[in-house]
């Protein structure tokens, strides 16, 4: 589902992000990337959507070569990748209906699949009561379901999440993560750039370990360090 | 549907959102478009003005003593021959002189002043075809020489002829003006466009800087380059064609209160009509979308990588 063949990314200002990394994501797995900040977690992220191109090497996603497909192509492959930050990225003036109905709206799907997916996904999320609420009348937990069910709205093929649980306290933290198993467990590849020890080590899922733009360490059921 | 619904709900928004810039570049479009229409009125005023002045011209080849008949003749023959010449006519002493006592029935001084005996016998040609003048004069050998006064006037080689009243002069600086006149209300025209096309691409850059959260959301889940510019484009053109309307409707309502309130106080002026203000309208229009189309292509060039 993802496949990085010996990536090399050197920004503008010389700075190495990432050398040589190959890895190999199968579809419906959940990846932990760890590592120290600007090891080049969120690079691989940027990579994986087209925000950024790798100076060498291949970048495959739900079977396309990102170095191939023209620009004209990119929201196509972003309709099949999720993705959630640690920020969550809500809209202030938009209510979580809002919020996640704009994502369809913006990819032209029509009324009726967004009156019928987007009360379904909050409920999923278990924000089912919750739906016209603006996000500065929501936790952080839950800004964080409502960007979670933003993102799998679509029904993406890959999901990315980049410290989701970075602004959280330890105990939404597991919440948002009991959510991304749950996404997992329905067949979503999901890749979480994350450097919460607490997390890696309780969920016991492969873990890939950057440091300084190298994998130094590609353990299945692995914990952080 | 749906999608139209969307651009417009988006472009709505984006208006009320931005509405201090969007009047701004609104006005801007207003004055640019209006100038721009002025000058092509002016135009049109300037060309009606040279169509009636050439339309009854009569040219008229004042003739020197003593006239006979024989060259009176031989010269009316000869101008008829002139493709576009359809009449010559002879006016006598007697004829010119009352016409002259006609023409300034009002100033007696010039009338009581000036003896018949002095006033020159002349041949009236009216021409089919404006802008014959040249052939008139190059048929009758006349042209302009400086004597050694430093004066300019006009000598003609054909025997009996004075010379020859040549509107060519008038027509010339007419056209002149014209061309003055509404170049430079066109150079002003084309410098507020400019203005225009720069605060149209300024408001649009603005409103997508205010949103580019949302923006940066939309390209996150997928939302193609159209869909986001869209309606950023409809908001440029909707500027610009906002401005083009008040700038018809204030050509409009030049016309009517300062154009027909002279037509009553000089008669013989051709003044433009209705017609002529609708005729320009498609190019008003036209202005203004490729000043919306030229300020959505700089505004948004920043903005559309993915």
């Amino acid at each position: 589902m993802i496949s990085l063949q010996r990536v090399t990314k050197i920004y503008r200002n010389d700075v190495t992000a990432l050398e040589d990394v190959s890895i190999e994501i199968d579809k419906g797995e959940f990846v932990f990337v760890v590592g120290p900040s600007g090891s080049g977690k969120s690079t691989m992220v940027r990579l994986l959507l087209k925000q950024e191109e790798a100076t060498k090497g291949d970048v495959f996603v739900a079977g396309k070569n990102l170095s191939k497909i023209t620009s004209f192509k990119v929201p196509h492959l972003r309709r099949n990748v999720g993705t959630v930050f640690q920020d969550y990225k809500l809209l202030q003036d938009k209510t979580a209906f809002e919020n996640v109905s704009f994502a369809l709206e913006v990819i032209g799907k029509p009324k009726h699949v967004i009156d019928q997916r987007v009360p379904e996904i909050l409920e999923y999320v278990g924000l089912g009561d919750k739906l016209n609420a603006y996000p500065d009348e929501l936790s952080g937990g839950e800004q964080q379901r409502v960007s979670i069910a933003r993102a799998c709205v679509n029904r993406p093929l890959v999901l990315l999440a980049d410290e989701p649980t970075g602004n959280l306290d330890p105990n939404t933290s597991v919440d948002i993560m009991r959510l991304l198993d749950k996404v997992n467990r329905i067949g979503t590849t999901i890749l979480m750039a994350t450097h919460d020890q607490a997390i890696v080590d309780a969920m016991r899922k492969r873990v890939i370990e950057l440091d300084n733009g190298h994998v130094v360490r590609d353990q299945s059921r692995g914990v952080y360090a | 549907m749906a999608r139209i619904e969307y651009f417009f709900r988006e472009t709505a928004a984006g208006l009320r959102r931005n509405g201090v810039v969007a009047f701004a570049a609104m006005s801007t479009a207003f004055i640019a478009l209006f100038l721009f229409g002025l000058s092509l009125l002016i135009a049109r005023e300037f060309q009606l003005v040279t169509t009636q002045l050439t339309g009854n011209v009569e040219v008229q080849v004042y003739l020197s003593d003593p006239v006979n008949r024989e060259t009176v003749g031989r010269l009316s023959d000869r101008l008829l021959d002139i493709r576009g010449v359809s009449t010559v006519e002879y006016w006598d002493r007697a004829k010119s002189c009352d016409h002259f006592k006609n023409l300034f029935e009002n100033q007696p001084i010039f009338t009581e002043n000036t003896p018949c005996s002095v006033i020159p016998t002349s041949l009236r040609i009216h021409l089919a075809e404006v802008g014959r003048f040249s052939e008139i004069t190059a048929l009758l050998g006349c042209e302009v020489v400086i004597d050694d006064d430093g004066d300019a006037h006009q000598q003609c080689a054909e025997p009996g002829v004075r010379y020859v009243a040549d509107y060519q002069e008038l027509l010339d600086r007419l056209d002149a003006l014209t061309r003055v006149l509404s170049l430079s209300v066109f150079g002003i025209a084309v410098i507020m466009l400019a203005s225009a096309v720069a605060l149209v691409a300024n408001t649009l850059r603005m409103g997508m800087f205010a949103r580019r959260k949302e923006i940066g959301i939309m390209r996150l889940v997928g939302a193609t380059n159209w869909r986001i510019r869209v309606p950023f484009l409809i908001e440029g053109m909707v500027e610009s064609l906002l401005g083009a309307a008040a700038a018809i409707a204030a050509l409009f309502l030049g016309k009517v209160f300062i154009v027909d309130s002279l037509r009553g106080t000089a008669p013989w002026l051709p003044l433009i009509k209705n017609t002529d203000v609708i005729a320009i309208v498609p190019w008003i229009l036209l202005a203004a979308v490729l000043v919306a189309v030229i300020a959505g292509t700089i505004g948004m060039r920043r903005f559309l990588d993915v």
